[in-house]
């Protein structure tokens, strides 16, 4: 008969442990995604700014530009769920790598203070979305290996908890930008 | 700055006469040691017998009398090579310092303050008693930068109440500003846990250490395996620790032979690496110009001071600027 007690109160204690270990992993989760939140946005109030300043040199690029103010605006939506905020971030890595490249054909534009002290802050703050990003992934791994392995799989059933999408590196980020196909597509 | 190769040159080439001149001295002193080497043991013999023909031999007299005269031995021998080891850094020291780097200046009785040590959070262990020497301050490619021989000590009693001193860090010790500013701690350590346990329970028991922040698991699998992160922030320690950062820390693990500390606080770089001896000093009983003699000094400055290339300090960012 005791023993029958100690091994409950023994299971008990390991599914309290268990329960709050997901809690603190899935907390862990939100709170970083909170941090990517704030460079992320960081680097969306640059982008007015950066797209006035070019948009006078960069005549053959107005639609990429626009494209990229269009996004913005979509991206700063409130009630987006982390997913569709994830992939903003990619399409707008992508956008913001091809604009850098377009600018390496005007030379004023290279020259220009105003444009080179935009890119060095976007650059800063991409080192920074780029640490945001990884120190996400590791939460959501950390979180989706608790959901998926053997025994915490069994609670995290029972608490509704799912797998969440990490931050991938898009085919258009691991490729060199094709510029040329980029303008003429739009 | 110039290759090991270059310094080794100018060890030999341009400081061979000062080198000459001590190492005259070297053999002096070293037979000046050998003859008081032997009165000591005359002496020791000599009371010894007279000891242990009054009180026996196994009397704790004979003790008292060895650890007396390895005392005096100690004290003379400190006094012998005080004015070998002042000539040896004003002549060689200085100068090869001078050669990696003009603006660096040279101090050899100086220390880095014990504040910079604790700030650096390196070891958590309460401090009794903090020494140094060698002192080097200046910047190179204009990133400030100062480093010395530093030994830290412990205290502990045993239960009959007698003091034991335990070193808790002896070696090179360095801070540099970093090229990003940060307001978090991050604090980079060698793995011993994993290596000893595996990474189940190592990695379990890094997770517990209560004296920590939280550990960091960082996406870089060779550097995961040397050392472990410990920081308040995960999205700052992966800021500072990017992945071009942490290649360069594993490489530059690899040119040193002795367990490195690294600690980020304070828009500061902080690097301890426990050699476990004192750095900068005269050889005594081997030859000043022998090759591995010269390589150790040689060696030793130039990865110090090239820690500031090798971890690209000098790019700093733009806001930095």
């Amino acid at each position: 008969m005791n023993i029958l007690i100690v091994i409950l109160i023994l299971l008990v204690l390991i599914t309290v442990l268990m329960y709050n270990s997901l809690i603190g992993k899935k907390n862990q989760v939100d709170n970083i995604f909170a941090g990517v939140d704030a460079v992320l946005k960081k680097r969306y109030d640059l982008i007015p700014n950066l797209v006035s300043s070019v948009e006078r040199y960069m005549e053959h690029e107005k639609s990429v530009l626009e494209k990229v103010t269009e996004l913005r605006a979509e991206a700063l939506k409130p009630d987006l769920t982390n997913e569709q905020k994830i992939a903003y971030d990619q399409k707008f890595s992508a956008l913001l790598g091809s604009i850098t490249v377009a600018m390496e054909a005007y030379p004023d534009l290279k020259a220009n203070e105003n444009v080179i002290h935009l890119q060095r802050s976007l650059s800063e703050i991409e080192e920074q979305i780029s640490a945001a990003r990884r120190a996400y992934n590791q939460s959501v791994t950390n979180l989706n290996n608790a959901i998926e392995m053997f025994p915490t799989n069994l609670l995290a059933g029972w608490m509704n908890l799912s797998r969440r999408a990490v931050f991938e590196i898009t085919h258009n980020e691991r490729q060199n930008v094709n510029v040329k196909e980029l303008f003429n597509r739009s | 700055m110039k290759s090991v190769s270059e310094l080794t040159d100018f060890y030999y080439k341009e400081l061979y006469p000062q080198l000459s001149e001590l190492e005259k001295t070297r053999i002096a002193i070293l037979s000046q040691m050998k003859f008081y080497g032997v009165i000591g043991i005359v002496i020791f013999l000599v009371i010894a017998l007279w000891i242990g023909k009054h009180f026996g031999l196994l009397s704790p007299f004979i003790i008292f009398l060895f650890i007396g005269i390895v005392a005096l031995g100690g004290v003379i021998y400190n006094m012998l090579i005080r004015d070998y080891t002042k000539d040896f850094k004003e002549r060689i020291i200085t100068p090869l310092i001078q050669a990696i780097d003009p603006q660096l200046s040279y101090t050899p009785y100086l220390f880095l303050p014990r504040h910079l040590f604790e700030r650096s959070a390196l070891f958590n262990h309460s401090i009794d008693r903090y020494g140094g020497n060698d002192c080097v301050r200046g910047s190179v490619h204009n990133i400030p930068i100062e480093f010395s021989d530093i030994h830290a000590e412990y205290r502990t009693r045993d239960s009959k109440g007698k003091s034991q001193w335990h070193t808790l860090f002896r070696g090179l010790f360095l801070v540099a500003e970093f090229n990003k500013n940060f307001k978090s701690k991050t604090v980079v350590l060698p793995d011993l846990a994993e290596k000893t346990f595996g990474d189940l329970i190592g990695g379990w028991l890094q997770s517990i250490n209560l004296s920590r922040d939280k550990v960091i698991q960082l996406d870089d699998p060779e550097f995961e395996k040397q050392f472990v992160v410990y920081g308040n922030d995960p999205i700052e320690a992966r800021y500072i620790l990017t992945h071009s950062m942490m290649q360069r820390i594993v490489d530059f693990q690899k040119k040193i032979p002795h367990p490195l500390f690294i600690s980020f606080v304070q828009n500061h770089i902080h690097v301890a690496i426990n050699t476990g001896k004192d750095l900068f000093e005269p050889s005594v009983f081997t030859s000043l110009l022998e090759y591995k003699q010269a390589m150790e000094y040689v060696n030793t400055l130039q990865y110090t001071i090239g820690l500031i290339e090798e971890l690209k300090l000098s790019e700093k960012l733009w806001s930095k600027i």
